[in-house]
């Protein structure tokens, strides 16, 4: 073989000879027999293209085994664990495969679609491709890019392993580090999130990825701790999804907030009419009668409070308020601090 | 750009895979069952063909039938036992497996039961066949817009089939408008129609809860060549340039809207610059977080949204409150 054997062919002469060894390949045996070592110079490069090679094929999910020899401690040997090589026994249709390929696009960070690419490229020996359109053709599920502390983070979940990182809190502006045992990775709203056990509060908290600065380390032993069983991870982050339902009674300008009309509901169906159902606000109330002037009252179901305020705040006069009054409360809070945005900066910072 | 010798590896055992199951495969099926051309195919059995076990005798050797071979299709002979598919590491479980999960919670709505059927099936052979490792990622995208219009626009998008909305821009303006779906584009944050405008003549990212109405027409949807890579917000360089200082409590303003630059300042404050297409988008934003504004740049940006805010002051003090 004068030719210069390439990378690939290496690696998979290597795959094959380690699968079919019948104990044991000491590194001095694939030196010698296997395709493409003989290319090696020196001692030196046959070390660091035999363990780069072997790095490589573990990372792809290829169960290298070292087995000790019966003498030497040098005597070291490698083989594949058979048992721990193959895929379960698994039959794929066309359109199974093709919903596989549009899982590989969900993912917009080149690590994890690197991953998502490995395991489609595994898969794709089991069924046909899928011919012509794709099954979900134009429905494109994505998310967004979770950034580089993500792998590290996954990692660790899987290992038991504890991390420290430089963590900037966005409630305080507080930049430090902290120690945390990590549990689950969610995604929600926008934002990627870790959950775990702060080591230094002995609390469940959450971290948002993107406020993670620098590198995430791993420290103290693998399998160091517990993932709790009945994890509620989402309760961790804060789902506002978990306030309960309420009706927020709505005074709109005419042919203005749409997107709030549209998920208007009727009055309760229970009542036996509009003026009752609004009954928890007296529309007879002279304080409202100005307001109401040209204006459609519209109920809007709503969860979370803070979220519906900044919507309604954004919409200035086009909407008003009736009730809740903590909803009222929290729009006239916004409202008021903007309406300071023009004034002069040292009155501005009175308000302190 | 040189492919990866552990990508290549990757596709050369799956094709060992394929062609034990399947005898007799054309080079060019071959091809677009593993998303290459058809030379790299012609390359990859090339290698295959001098693979094998050490001493490279005929007999070591992966084998083709030649005869087949040169009439353009490619028969397994012997495989050297690498038949069996490799097992997928933990790291590739979760990112097919998380995503599939996310995508069977979204795309119900819009999928006949067949399909949603499929993205069930798959899924459990997938959790079968690696654990329960999966459970590390949770992802949940965004469910928003009425139930009967996402699935009119699921319907249109996946039958191809022309499409009438009635919808509200961010600065609160309603239109009724035909579109040709192009992509449903669902995220976890929004949801958004990417979809040719017959109004506008252009393409347009509509997102699904300002859709206010949604029927599906009989006409098909005409194809459009998606001409760019709009599939997120991108403003344009020459929208006006705003700079805003904020405390702490904004930061999201910074991780979630489109900006220019972040800079750090004491105390945890920040300012970010950020080209704002739409005035009414940059108002509705500041009426939301004035009280973490420190300082906006240019100062009519701050006097028209402080003036929006009174007017609504005023309106409450009508209502006696």
């Amino acid at each position: 073989m004068s030719d210069q054997i390439q990378p690939a062919e290496r690696l998979l002469n290597l795959v094959i000879a380690l699968v079919n060894t019948a104990g044991r390949m000491t590194k001095e045996q694939i030196r010698s027999t296997v395709a493409g070592y003989s290319d090696a110079t020196s001692d030196d490069a046959f070390e660091r293209m035999f363990e780069r090679d072997k790095d490589a094929l573990r990372d792809l999910g290829i169960p290298i085994l070292t087995v000790a020899g019966g003498g030497h401690s040098d005597d070291v040997g490698y083989r594949v664990d058979q048992e721990a090589y193959a895929l379960p026994p698994v039959e794929l249709t066309a359109a199974e495969l093709g919903v596989l390929s549009l899982a590989v696009q969900f993912w917009q960070d080149k690590s994890l679609r690197t991953d998502a690419t490995r395991a489609l490229t595994k898969l794709r020996g089991l069924a046909n491709a899928p011919a012509g359109t794709d099954l979900v053709a134009g429905l494109a599920p994505r998310v967004r890019a979770a950034g580089d502390a993500f792998g590290p983070l996954l990692d660790a979940v899987q290992a038991r392993q504890a991390v420290m990182f430089t963590y900037r809190a966005a409630s305080t502006g507080d930049v430090r580090d902290r120690t945390v045992e990590p549990w689950r990775l969610l995604a929600r709203g926008g934002g990627w999130y870790v959950v775990g056990r702060d080591r230094d509060r002995d609390a469940p908290r959450s971290f948002r990825l993107s406020r993670i600065q620098g590198r995430v380390r791993t420290v103290g032993d693998l399998g160091s701790y517990e993932i709790p069983a009945d994890l509620d991870a989402a309760a961790v982050v804060g789902d506002r999804h978990r306030e309960p339902v309420r009706v927020a009674t709505l005074a709109l300008r005419p042919e203005r907030a749409s997107a709030l009309r549209s998920r208007a509901v009727p009055a309760d169906d229970t009542a036996p009419s509009d003026a009752a159902a609004l009954s928890d606000v007296d529309l007879g109330d002279p304080r409202h009668a100005r307001a109401l002037v040209d204006r459609d009252v519209v109920r809007v179901p709503f969860t979370g409070t803070a979220d519906l305020a900044d919507e309604i705040a954004g919409y200035a006069d086009a909407v008003v308020v009736l009730e809740p009054s903590d909803l009222r409360d929290a729009v006239l809070r916004r409202l008021r601090a903007a309406a300071a945005l023009d004034a002069e900066p040292t009155a501005r910072s009175d308000r302190g | 750009m040189a492919e990866r010798a552990t990508d290549r590896l990757l596709r050369m055992l799956g094709m060992i895979t394929y062609l034990d199951r399947h005898a007799g495969v054309p080079v060019e099926q071959l091809a677009e069952q593993f998303g290459v051309t058809t030379r790299q195919v012609v390359e990859d059995i090339d290698t295959l063909w001098v693979t094998g076990t050490p001493g490279y005798w005929p007999h070591d050797l992966i084998d083709f039938d030649a005869a087949s071979y040169d009439e353009g299709v490619v028969r397994l002979v012997e495989s050297r036992g690498m038949t069996r598919p490799l097992r997928l590491g933990t790291r590739e479980a979760v990112a097919l497996i998380a995503a599939l999960r996310a995508m069977r919670s979204v795309l119900a709505a819009g999928l006949d039961r067949g399909r949603t059927a499929v993205l069930a099936s798959v899924l459990e052979k997938l959790t079968a066949a690696t654990g329960e490792a999966a459970a590390a990622v949770d992802v949940r995208l965004a469910v928003e817009g009425a139930p009967e219009v996402v699935a009119a626009l699921g319907e249109a998008t996946t039958g191809a089939r022309r499409l009438r909305i009635r919808y509200v821009t961010a600065a609160d303006v309603t239109s009724v408008r035909e579109v040709d779906p192009i992509r449903l584009l669902t995220e976890d944050e929004h949801a958004y129609l990417l979809a040719w405008c017959h109004r506008a003549h252009d393409e347009r990212l509509f997102r699904v809860d300002r859709i206010l109405a949604a029927e599906v027409l009989d006409e098909p949807a005409t194809s459009h060549p998606v001409t760019t890579h709009a599939t997120t917000f991108a403003p344009a360089p020459d929208d006006e340039l705003v700079t805003l200082e904020l405390a702490s409590r904004a930061r999201w303003i910074a991780e979630q809207v489109p900006v220019e630059s972040v800079e750090d300042l004491p105390d945890g404050d920040f300012r970010v610059s950020l080209r704002v297409a739409d005035p009414a988008w940059l108002r509705h934003l500041l009426l939301q977080v004035g009280a973490d504004v420190r300082a906006v740049t240019p100062a009519d940006v701050a006097r028209d949204a402080a003036g929006a805010a009174r007017s609504a002051l005023a309106a409450y003090d009508d209502a006696g409150r």
